[in-house]
């Protein structure tokens, strides 16, 4: 049985933030459960810190999802979890799936498992802006890693001890699900996608503002282009 | 204007007063932000080195053009232009400054609010 740590990075999500606790701890009570509040500006910290058997990791200042997300892996590799979760604080992700992700994980499927919103059998249907945008970028990670991943910007995913030292060590600052992909491909680590059924957003707002789309993805492909031709240092204990 | 006429001519004294107040005012400037502990110190060497070379040429203007005339350059816009690159340089220099600075504050974050937790874990052994 392994030693696994939910991680929830959380911006300004009071609204949602106890309801995807909720469940996770009727779902996946053997679980550790993580928040990392980014730095919120409303009550985020004070109602996680009300919930009982949930770990806060409270930001000092606001660091954007990429320095929020690696807290949490920071906090799993250095107290000893054997896989790390992660999952968002606005309910879309399906934490029914959790234990999907972690099972293939356990098997040894991939050091990476994704909870894919493409694959055949889920039901996510987004704007047409976000989706050639989205798959555009897909493509290109796909390209460049191999294949094998279709939905890369998924968030919702799992990964093991090896890819935890990873991206503890090197973790891309903002929109990182794709980079971190390339990432792990160039130390030779395997990632593969389940399908799973997203939830609409409970409440919040979205990162990805439409303006910024066109930005992002430029952006994202330009610094996955040139994580290709980066030098690693080799994290500790791999 | 070329640099051979700057030669026979000398400067504009409009343009060597000009010069040489700049340059003061950036020596007084840098001065002060070191007192006043807005500036390290090891940063502050380099503005008055190029204050200081401002204060030189502006005193002695001849000194340009035969600086002028052993680079090779024909036209102080020339000069003009690498002045331009150096500082172009400078700003590279100080973005690759920056962007250690906010890798280390992110850590110093991440830290901060790793050992809170474990501070607060210690201090209520019994959860």
């Amino acid at each position: 049985m392994s030693n696994v740590v939910v991680i929830i990075p959380a911006y300004n999500e009071s609204a949602t933030i106890a309801g995807v606790i909720q469940t996770l701890h009727e779902t996946v009570p053997d679980y550790a459960v993580v928040v990392v509040d980014d730095g919120s500006n409303d009550d985020t910290a004070a109602i996680v810190h009300a919930c009982p058997g949930v770990k806060l990791l409270k930001l000092p200042f606001n660091l954007g999802i990429g320095g929020a997300m690696q807290t949490g892996f920071l906090y799993a590799e250095r107290n000893g979890f054997d896989i790390a979760v992660q999952c968002d604080a606005d309910g879309q992700h399906p934490v029914e799936s959790v234990r999907q992700l972690v099972s293939r994980i356990e098997d040894g499927t991939a050091d990476l498992i994704i909870g894919s919103r493409y694959v055949a059998d889920s039901n996510y249907t987004p704007s047409f802006t976000r989706r050639v945008g989205k798959s555009l970028l897909s493509r290109w990670v796909d390209l460049l890693i191999g294949g094998g991943v279709t939905d890369t910007t998924s968030g919702f995913r799992a990964m093991n001890r090896k890819a935890i030292a990873v991206v503890a060590q090197t973790y891309p600052e903002d929109y990182p699900e794709p980079e971190v992909l390339v990432i792990l491909y160039k130390h030779g680590l395997k990632a593969a996608e389940i399908p799973v059924n997203m939830h609409p957003r409970q409440g919040g707002v979205t990162s990805i503002r439409p303006v910024g789309a066109i930005y992002y993805m430029i952006k994202v492909a330009l610094a996955i282009f040139i994580d290709l031709f980066r030098r690693y240092t080799p994290p500790k204990g791999v | 204007m070329n640099v051979t006429d700057v030669g026979q001519h000398g400067f504009y004294i409009l343009h060597r007063l000009g010069l040489l107040v700049l340059s003061l005012a950036l020596v007084i400037s840098v001065l002060e932000l070191v007192r006043r502990g807005h500036l390290k110190e090891r940063y502050a060497l380099l503005w008055l080195a190029v204050s200081g070379f401002g204060l030189l040429v502006g005193c002695f203007p001849s000194i340009i053009v035969r600086l002028s005339v052993i680079l090779g350059f024909q036209y102080l816009t020339v000069v003009s232009f690498f002045a331009f690159l150096f500082l172009m340089l400078l700003v590279l220099v100080f973005t690759v400054v920056i962007s250690r600075l906010s890798e280390r504050s992110r850590r110093l974050a991440q830290e901060i609010a790793l050992i809170n937790e474990r501070l607060e874990r210690l201090e209520k052994p019994h959860e």
